[in-house]
């Protein structure tokens, strides 16, 4: 019994100094990321070895990110925000949580379309949403908008993911800005009538249904593509190389593809300004953004860095000019059309 | 004599009291919950139910049926035929079924989920080897049936464990009696095993389904929305916590209906029959049996256990250049440190508290140790939602933060695990009959010395079990960590969670093996203890 006293001593010994040791120090900067990938701790190491300062991050999904900022409020110890959906970030920025970013050195490094037009936030990268097709049943040249997925002729052929993951959302807010909702609800409609199965998986199950032959063509991200055709095991090379990648809404008088920004943003009570933006400055540098572009295969917002060598096969295209800040704007009603038209 | 009870009577109004301000402590997630849907816009709410809370209602109705039924398949037979038949690798297959409870449902369904793909080792092997089957297997698996078998997988060890128990109680004589009236063993199964042991078979019932409720990565990955799936889509899409917090309510309101029923039926049928002594397996197996025995156990512990292993391995091996041993020994300590601490906390609360229960013996105990059990009826990330609500004033005030901190950590841990480490130490203190409490008092020790000195090493074996599963569960932990931890703080479970939603299976493996190793060697122990018993 002495014995367990004393543990629970310990214990309690233990968590009163920890509760303590959570104060903010300076020379560090934290960061609640939605983004979880092995090169984003890459990019911290580097960035802490250049600058002494360290980078302290949280990791969860961008809603329990954006509750918990909310919620903790001035007390937050958080510096930045970084999600993989600029609708998180517009809808981060509309809930008060972020604070103007107005540095040249920043602004500077990137591609002026990329820009947030109220400031809030930062692009670090950017990804297309693409139509993928299996190359022995279907012709490319049948393939021309992401409205044309709404066509009888693909019944039964069309895979793509829940209507709950964002990058879908993104994509629906998109297609509302651009048509609006009435022709939306239309074309949301139509695609579950030509979906060869019930939403599921994630995007590179998408890939290989195509490749088991489940479905004809699937709408992902472009950096799966990236994924699947490095990868070290041969089956998912192979599921790769089985489909071709093609960029959407290339007409004149089309909206061009869809992009979505992983981006970050400072929070509004930020303890460490003057660090962060150090970190931000960091991120999208040249060397850091070269970074990005060689492990993940998303595209830079960098003016001087190329995409990498898999995904320079693929060509240029042209984006959808469309504000990014739209695609938050819109996210509602793009729930709303969703739930309405069965798309699960 | 009379100044002593008096001193009995106070100490133990002080424990009382301590009792439920420990309860307070506990419920206040749940209170908090309930304080912020009230009077709020209810626009999305109605919306929510006008669209999607009949599809989704079904949907969940339909996997827990099914979830149910085949952790039923799982579970129970073997159970059965491992308790009441002797015969040889009795011991190994026993142990082996309860280690399936090491591998978290996420894992278990992920896993699965690529080795079934088309660009998976199952297929693969098919193409290559069978290829007149190669159509025949070109399926898609993603299907809510083959989810809900993934599901029993992990969970089916709840229901082993429980009738493992029940029917080694149930003893010969009944089986005997059986015989004795012409019953053969498939009628006494049905007739004796299981109506004897249905309290057991509803709380391992109840503890299924909450784990189903709970989870939320395996469901979205194969396109099935459940509740808890609307209470995600209600928090995240529509940026709705106050219409989340309702749903949640809702969830927990029929939960605890279901739970008192569970509760009911447990104290109906508890003592309607006489465990004895002679617990010695009895059977006699023919050679069909045996078959039957021997086949039942291989394919369960094959599927369940040994397929999700070494498709990992392999995993490891393929990538074993870019493992980064250190970071998994660094993510070990931190998950084994915090799943301690916090199940240290948990079991000895618990003792204390039905400890107490049980000297004073009184009807407001015996509610507050039913509605602490409840909070495992809550969504983990809605646990962590209501906490974050909970201390956002405290860290107002104090002007520091403790959201973020492990002692939050521990506390959530504590509310979402506490119902899991109840059950054993109920079960266990249950058994010993009141007779000793008063024994205790004849030779002159306080009600604290007698629980030091007798009910302590009495109870022990109860108390590694609650312990080690414990332990178990709150290293598989996702939710509540994601949510709550400190910067920089990762698990074994948020690596290997982090890798396997990003897409990269294979890098997951090494963390989510090591999860299932920690487990294998704590449920080991478990079950050896529980051999004891």
């Amino acid at each position: 019994m002495k014995k367990i006293t004393l543990i629970v001593k310990f214990i309690f010994f233990v968590l009163i100094i920890m509760s303590c040791e959570n104060n903010q120090k300076s020379n560090e900067i934290n960061i609640y990321s939605q983004r979880h990938y092995a090169v984003d701790e890459l990019q911290y190491e580097n960035f802490t070895k250049m600058t002494g300062i360290k980078v302290n991050v949280t990791k969860a999904n961008a809603d329990e990110l954006i509750q918990r900022l909310k919620i903790e409020g001035s007390s937050s110890s958080a510096d930045l925000f970084i999600t993989v959906d600029v609708g998180k970030l517009w809808q981060a920025g509309d809930m008060g949580l972020l604070q103007k970013i107005e540095d040249e050195t920043i602004t500077s490094n990137i591609k002026k379309e990329f820009l947030d037009s109220n400031n809030f936030w930062v692009p670090l990268t950017f990804r297309s949403r693409i139509i993928v097709y299996s190359k022995d049943r279907v012709d490319v040249n049948e393939l021309d908008s992401y409205e044309s997925l709404a066509d009888k002729k693909w019944e039964n052929r069309l895979l793509i993911r829940s209507s709950s993951n964002s990058y879908n959302q993104a994509l629906m807010s998109s297609i509302i800005a651009n048509n609006g909702s009435k022709v939306a609800e239309q074309w949301s409609s139509n695609i579950v009538s030509n979906l060869a199965r019930d939403p599921k998986g994630n995007d590179r199950d998408q890939v290989k249904a195509i490749a088991a032959g489940q479905g004809d063509l699937a709408v992902v991200n472009s950096y799966y593509i990236g994924l699947l055709l490095s990868s070290e095991k041969e089956d998912e090379l192979n599921a790769g190389n089985s489909v071709g990648v093609f960029f959407p809404n290339q007409g004149i008088d089309q909206s061009g593809a869809h992009i979505n920004v992983s981006g970050i943003a400072l929070t509004k009570n930020s303890p460490n300004k003057e660090n962060a933006l150090k970190l931000i400055a960091y991120l999208t540098s040249s060397v850091a953004q070269q970074t990005y572009v060689d492990n993940t295969y998303e595209y830079s917002v960098n003016t001087e860095i190329e995409p990498n060598e898999i995904v320079k096969k693929w060509g240029d295209f042209r984006k959808d000019n469309l504000d990014l800040n739209m695609l938050g704007v819109k996210r509602n009603e793009a729930i709303r059309i969703f739930d309405k038209t069965g798309w699960k | 004599m009379e100044i002593s009870l008096n001193q009995i009577k106070k100490k133990s109004f002080k424990s009382l009291l301590a009792v439920v301000l420990l309860a307070f402590i506990i419920v206040l997630p749940i209170i908090a919950l309930f304080v912020i849907s009230v009077g709020f816009d209810t626009t999305n709410f109605f919306y929510f139910a006008d669209y999607l809370l009949l599809d989704y209602t079904l949907s969940t109705l339909y996997l827990l049926v099914l979830t149910i039924f085949f952790s039923f398949l799982f579970g129970v037979v073997p159970a059965w035929f491992i308790s009441t038949s002797k015969f040889k690798g009795r011991r190994l297959y026993d142990l082996l079924l309860y280690l399936p409870l090491a591998i978290p449902t996420y894992i278990m369904a992920f896993s699965y989920g690529d080795i079934l793909s088309f660009s998976g080792p199952f297929q693969s092997f098919i193409r290559d080897f069978i290829p007149s089957l190669t159509t025949f297997v070109n399926q898609d698996y993603l299907q809510i049936e083959v989810l809900s078998i993934l599901l029993a997988f992990s969970l089916y060890p709840y229901l082993y464990a429980a009738c493992r128990i029940s029917f080694t109680l149930i003893g010969n004589n009944y089986i005997n009696l059986s015989k004795n009236l012409g019953l053969n063993e498939l009628k006494t199964f049905f007739k004796i095993g299981i109506p004897l042991s249905l309290p057991a078979i509803f709380s391992a019932i109840f503890l299924i389904s909450m784990e189903v409720l709970n989870e939320y990565g395996a469901v979205s990955y194969f396109g099935v929305n459940t509740y808890t799936s609307g209470i995600f889509r209600a928090w995240g899409s529509m940026a709705d916590m106050e219409t989340a917090s309702l749903l949640a309510i809702l969830l927990f309101l029929v939960v605890s209906f279901f739970f008192l029923i569970e509760r009911w039926i447990t104290n109906k049928y508890n003592y309607n029959f006489k465990s004895n002594s002679d617990l010695s397996p009895n059977f006699k197996n023919s050679n069909k049996k045996l078959v039957l025995i021997h086949v039942t156990s291989v394919i369960i512990i094959l599927a369940a256990f040994i397929v999700p292993i070494i498709y990992m391995i392999n995993n490891i091996i393929v990538d074993f250049d870019n493992i980064d041993l250190f970071d998994v020994f660094k993510l070990s300590k931190n998950t084994i440190f915090i799943s301690f601490i916090a199940s240290v906390l948990i079991v000895l609360v618990v003792l204390f508290i039905q400890y107490v229960k049980r000297i004073s013996n009184s009807k407001v105990l015996n509610f507050i140790g039913e509605i602490i059990s409840l909070t495992y009826a809550l969504p983990g990330a809605v646990i962590g939602i209501s906490i974050i609500l909970l201390f956002a004033p405290v860290n107002d005030s104090l002007g520091f933060l403790l959201i973020g901190s492990i002692p939050v950590l521990v506390y959530a841990y504590f509310i979402r695990y506490m119902a899991v480490a109840v059950s054993p130490i109920l079960t266990s203190f249950r058994k010993h009959p009141k007779k000793l409490d008063d024994a205790g008092k004849s030779i002159g020790l306080k009600p604290f010395q007698f629980f030091r000195k007798i009910f302590i090493p009495l109870n022990k074996n109860a108390i590694i079990i609650a312990f080690c599963i414990c332990f178990v569960d709150i290293m598989k932990d996702l939710p509540l960590t994601l949510i709550l931890r400190p910067f920089n703080f990762d698990t074994l479970a948020t690596q290997t969670y982090e890798y396997a939603i990003e897409e990269m299976i294979t890098k997951s493996s090494i963390y989510s093996l090591t999860i299932i190793i920690f487990g294998v060697i704590l449920l080991s122990i478990l079950s050896i203890k529980q051999l004891k018993k």
